[in-house]
This record gives structure tokens, sequence and C-alpha cells, in this order.
């Protein structure tokens, strides 16, 4: 009896391995989707492990969100996993009494980054700190943009870290990309002074510019617009509500859109591209390079010379 | 001397009955050893015998009519809550005088209850109730204090209150250690305010000078293509065709850039392993990555990998 059940189940699990293989190959592309675990080895205390669901969130739509890890699975064990999922990024948090520290890795042969965080918010603490915290149902459906700001390419181990954060998202072909999926925003910028790498993560959002706030708020909300105090339907639209006054100095914030997206913008009409931050923050620094997954020789220390 | 012997025998007895399970019978010197056996236990008997008049004593008080059993039963507890009203600002030689008194208590009951044998119901009626009620009076009258821990406990009042000052200092340690850890797991953890300073603005403005590029290098290259549906077969040969020209254009263009900047890179390479050309080209595995890695780099053209990233 057992043994027919035992059967049974790894026919289960062989199928959808051999789905995801076919998966893993994007449609328009035709490279390979980065797939990333977030995961970490030791307990971690209760905001370090939200900040672990975060992160994964951050990572999605090509991670493993309900990821478990137990206290036994050691580095191999996840190795051995990514293989046939076609995982290829690593992203360990480890936590000690000194420092917390991020691990970016390439899977199976390295290289290894390890960031020490130095401070990190929580989601839910910057959705707490805004008055109207964004979140459409959507937003994670698709993976993010990546921007990288201020790591020059004179430094060699700030050139692996771009390579690096570069590949660990679907790379976007420019003519066929919807800018309807485009949806969210990653920004790693360095600075030079301090070396410390400012790390957001903002949600994208375009407005229609030129047009009034309360005619682009009846358009988004589809409610009927309050007119008790107009003499005339007309004084709706010739009334010019008060324009947002930061307008005028995002010129630079402007898009001409070649084609329509969503309802509120039509193609070649301007739009402006406002971000909110959503998602953990986090100020890192780039502390140790490593050669292999976690092992090999380091290539690159802050501390000290290599 | 005789009470050895006796050990010395019952030990050889049972030697004897281990080495014999299977013998039906015993030998003659081994049933004369248990004859002997048993006027010893009498022996030992004789010993207790002495306590008889004790154990007659107890009886009769234990046989005792019911009523007698509960004035017997009261008046003990009376005395006890007397005595420790009475010895509750005593302190700690408390213990020694209850010893006394208990010794002192014993014969005293034993007493009573000789005269409530002979003088019946009567003396229950009369005197043990006024010695109960005057008892009563005694412990009423008594004003509790204002110590927290009540007269009850007054006995082990210092072993109580120093209990309560380790459980304190315990606790005091333990929230301490508990605070550290707080401390050292929220180390880092920052809670953002609710406006935006500088920093975030600047980053924001790079952020989105960002996302204009990228979208603006999108409708411009879709912008070609407007009208052109690249899931009809004629369109997308047209598509095919236009992206080849401007891939070759591009390439045209870049190219002594590239070459520019591979020269730079030989120079730099043997210093730095990784960033050398054939850094784990020789692993067949990573071949898909440094494809890309490639890719990413020149990737001023049309642009496969379309994250954006540029320098200040």
């Amino acid at each position: 009896m057992g043994r027919f059940k035992n059967n049974k189940k790894s026919r289960v699990i062989v199928k959808p391995i051999s789905k995801k293989n076919q998966e893993d190959v994007s449609h328009v592309t035709g490279d390979k989707i980065p797939k990333s675990f977030v995961f970490s080895r030791m307990k971690l205390p209760g905001s370090v492990k939200q900040l672990q669901m975060d992160l994964r969130k951050l990572m999605l739509p090509y991670t493993a969100l309900s990821l478990k890890e137990k206290k036994r699975n050691t580095l191999r064990d996840f190795l051995n996993v990514s293989g046939p999922m076609g995982v290829t990024h690593f992203l360990m948090l480890s936590k000690t009494a000194s420092a917390l520290n991020l691990r970016v890795a390439r899977t199976p042969q390295g290289p290894t980054l390890t960031f020490k965080i130095h401070q990190y918010s929580l989601a839910s603490d910057i959705a707490q700190s805004q008055l109207r915290p964004r979140c459409p149902p959507d937003l994670f459906k698709t993976p993010p943009l990546i921007v990288l700001s201020g790591f020059g390419s004179q430094e060699l181990h700030l050139k692996l870290a771009t390579i690096m954060f570069q590949n660990i998202f679907p790379s976007i072909d420019i003519n066929t990309v919807k800018l309807s999926t485009c949806q969210r925003l990653v920004l790693l910028h360095y600075n030079k002074d301090t070396k410390l790498i400012d790390f957001r993560h903002y949600s994208i959002r375009l407005q229609p510019v030129g047009v009034s706030r309360r005619i682009r708020k009846f358009v988004q909300n589809h409610q009927v617009p309050d007119l008790r105090n107009l003499q005339d339907v007309s004084d709706f639209v010739t009334k010019a509500g008060y324009g947002s006054e930061s307008e005028g100095d995002e010129e630079a914030a402007t898009v001409t859109l070649s084609s329509d997206l969503g309802r509120v913008n039509k193609g070649a009409t301007k739009s402006a591209v406002k971000l909110q931050e959503i998602g953990p923050r986090m100020t890192m620094q780039l502390v140790k390079v490593e050669e292999g997954l976690c092992t090999g020789g380091i290539i690159f220390s802050e501390y000290g010379k290599c | 001397m005789s009470t050895g012997e006796e050990a010395h025998t019952a030990m050889a007895e049972r030697g004897n009955r281990k080495r014999r399970v299977g013998v039906k019978k015993g030998t003659k010197a081994a049933r004369n050893k248990k004859l002997k056996s048993k006027p010893s236990t009498s022996d030992r008997f004789k010993v207790t015998m002495k306590n008889q008049k004790l154990f007659q004593k107890r009886a009769r008080e234990y046989n005792s009519d019911e009523e007698e059993e509960d004035e017997a039963k009261k008046q003990p507890e009376v005395t006890i809550r007397e005595k420790i009203f009475s010895d509750a600002n005593m302190g700690p030689n408390y213990d020694v005088i209850e010893e006394d008194d208990d010794s002192d208590r014993d014969e005293h009951s034993d007493g009573e209850d000789h005269g409530e044998i002979e003088s019946g119901v009567t003396k229950f009626a009369t005197d043990g109730c006024n010695a109960f009620k005057i008892a009563f009076k005694a412990i009423m009258k008594k004003t509790k204090g204002d110590d927290v821990l009540g007269p009850v406990l007054s006995a082990h009042k210092h072993l109580i209150a120093e209990k309560l000052a380790e459980e304190d200092a315990e606790k005091k340690a333990k929230g301490q250690a508990k605070k550290a850890k707080h401390l050292i797991a929220e180390k880092g953890h920052v809670k953002p305010g609710s406006y935006l300073d500088a920093n975030e603005k600047i980053l924001i403005g790079v952020a989105t000078k960002g996302v204009v590029k990228l979208f603006n290098a999108v409708n411009k290259a879709q912008h070609a293509q407007k009208g052109l549906n690249p899931s009809r077969a004629k369109d997308a040969k047209v598509l095919k065709k236009r992206r080849k020209e401007a891939f070759f254009s591009e390439l045209g263009k870049t190219k002594p850039d590239t070459k520019a900047e591979k020269s730079s890179n030989d120079d730099e390479a043997p210093a730095w392993a990784p960033l050398r050309d054939n850094y784990m080209l020789a692993n067949p595995k990573l071949k898909d990555w440094d494809k890309k890695q490639e890719t990413s780099e020149g990737d001023d053209f049309a642009g496969l990998s379309g994250d954006e990233s540029y320098e200040d």
C-alpha cells in the first residue's frame, strides 16, 4: 500500500518540473528567466523575518513566496532544488549580534556578494508613514525594473555588483514590452563618499498632464461628482481646480506615450511619471565578494586586503 | 548479640532456600533454625512491649466518642492559632518556641482528654465553649496590621520577603536580558518619518529619471512599428527586417567604442580574475550567464536587456 502511494507521489512531483523547464525561457525575449530563492539558514528575529518576506514579495513573480526552510537544511539542499527548478539567484539573510547581512549569490557556482545592512525599514513601516499607501492588486504580478545609479565602472567589485543586479530580474525587450507591465521599480544608488548603497522599491504610476485634478479624479474613480455648489454642469469642467504645484518643476518627469496605457493615459498625450515608495528600504554596504557560492577565494573585501 | 545471630540465621535460611529450590523437604537443621528464630521474634516484640501503656492510651483516645473527638480536634486548632498570633511579633526564634510549645501542648491536651472523659458532655457545653469564645474574641480583637504578607505567614515573613526580593531581582535581570536581546534584534531597524527628506527626494528623482529614460526609449522603439501587428506574418517580416537594419547600424556605430572598452579591459583584466574574458568560460554550465553579461555590457543598441543603468 505504502509503496503505491510513494509511486504516485513521485509521479506528481516529476510533472511540474518538466513543465517548468519549458517556462524557464520567456516567450518574448527568448532569454532564460532568472528565478530566485530568498531564505535564511538561522532563526531570525521578527523584524528581520518580515524583511525577508518583503524581499520575497519584491522578487515576485519569479520567486518562491512561501519557501519553508528548516534548521537542518543546508545550502546544498537549496542548491540541489535550485537545479531542476531553474533557480538562478539566492538571496540569503543572516543576523549576527553585530550586523545584519544580505548575501546575493548566483547559483550553481557563485560569485557571492555580501552586503552589510546598516539600516532598513519594512514595507509596513513605509506604508504607515504614508498618508495613502498605494497597492493595486496586480502590482506584484510583473517583475520590477531595476535602476542602478552611481555605480561607476572603474571599480571592479562595483562592476560585478552591477552585473549581478542587472541579471537578477528578467530582461526587457524594448520593441515588444508593454508599458502597463512596468509597475514597479527597484533603485540601487551608490554613494561614492560613504560607500553605501541605497536600496529602494517604488511603484510606478502614470498621470495625464495638463488636466485639472477634478477631471482626472472623475475619470479615475468612476464616481458621480458633487455638483451641489455649481450653477451649471459646464462649471465643473471650466472651473480650474487647483493644479498640482509640483507639475511645473517636474517637466523632466513627463513621458509622451505612443500607445494607450490604461483608461486614463491615452496615446500621444503627455503623462507624468509618479513614483511612490513601497516595499523594503535598505541602506547597505558591499563588504565581501567571494568566488564561489558562499565559499571559494575572496575576490574583494572591504575591511582587509585580499 | 542475639539480634546479630538472628540476622545471620535468617541470611542462612534464605541462602538455603535459594539453593534448594528443587528439593521438596528442608533438612532438620533448617527446621530447627526456624524454630529457634521464632522466640527471637517474640524477643523483638518484648522490646516494644515497654511502650504498651502508651499504645493503650492512644487506643482509648481513638475509640472514644465522636463529640470528644470533635472537641479534641477543635481545641488544638485554637491553640495553634492563638500561638501563632501570640508569636507573631517574636520573629526569628519562633521556631524554637514552637517546638517547645508542641511538647507542652501534647502533655496539656493529654491531660484535658482525661478530664473530658471523666466529666463528659456537660463540660463541653460550658467550659469548652467558653474557651473557644475567648480564643475567637482574641482573634477578632487583633488588628491585621498593615503588613501585606498577613499574620498567618508571619512565621516565614523574612523568608518570603527574601524570596520576593529574589524573584524581583530575577525578573529585573530577565527583563534586562530581554531588552538587550530585543535591541540586538532591532538593530538597524529604522521607522521612516512621515515627511520626505532631501535624500529620499534625490533618490526618487534619480529613479524617475531612469523610468523616463526607459519609457522614452520604449516609445521611440515602438512608435516606429506603430500600425504593424507583430502577430501578423506580413508585418512580422517587415519588423524583422527593420530590426535587423537597426541592429547593424547600431553595431557599426558602437564598434569602435566597444573595441576601446575591450582593450582597456584587457589591460586591467589580468589583475582581476572575474572580469577576464575567459573567466569561468571553461565551465559549460555558466555559458548562458556569460552571454547575458556580454549583451548587457554592450546593450546600447536596441536593448535586449532593458534594465536601465546609467551613471551620474
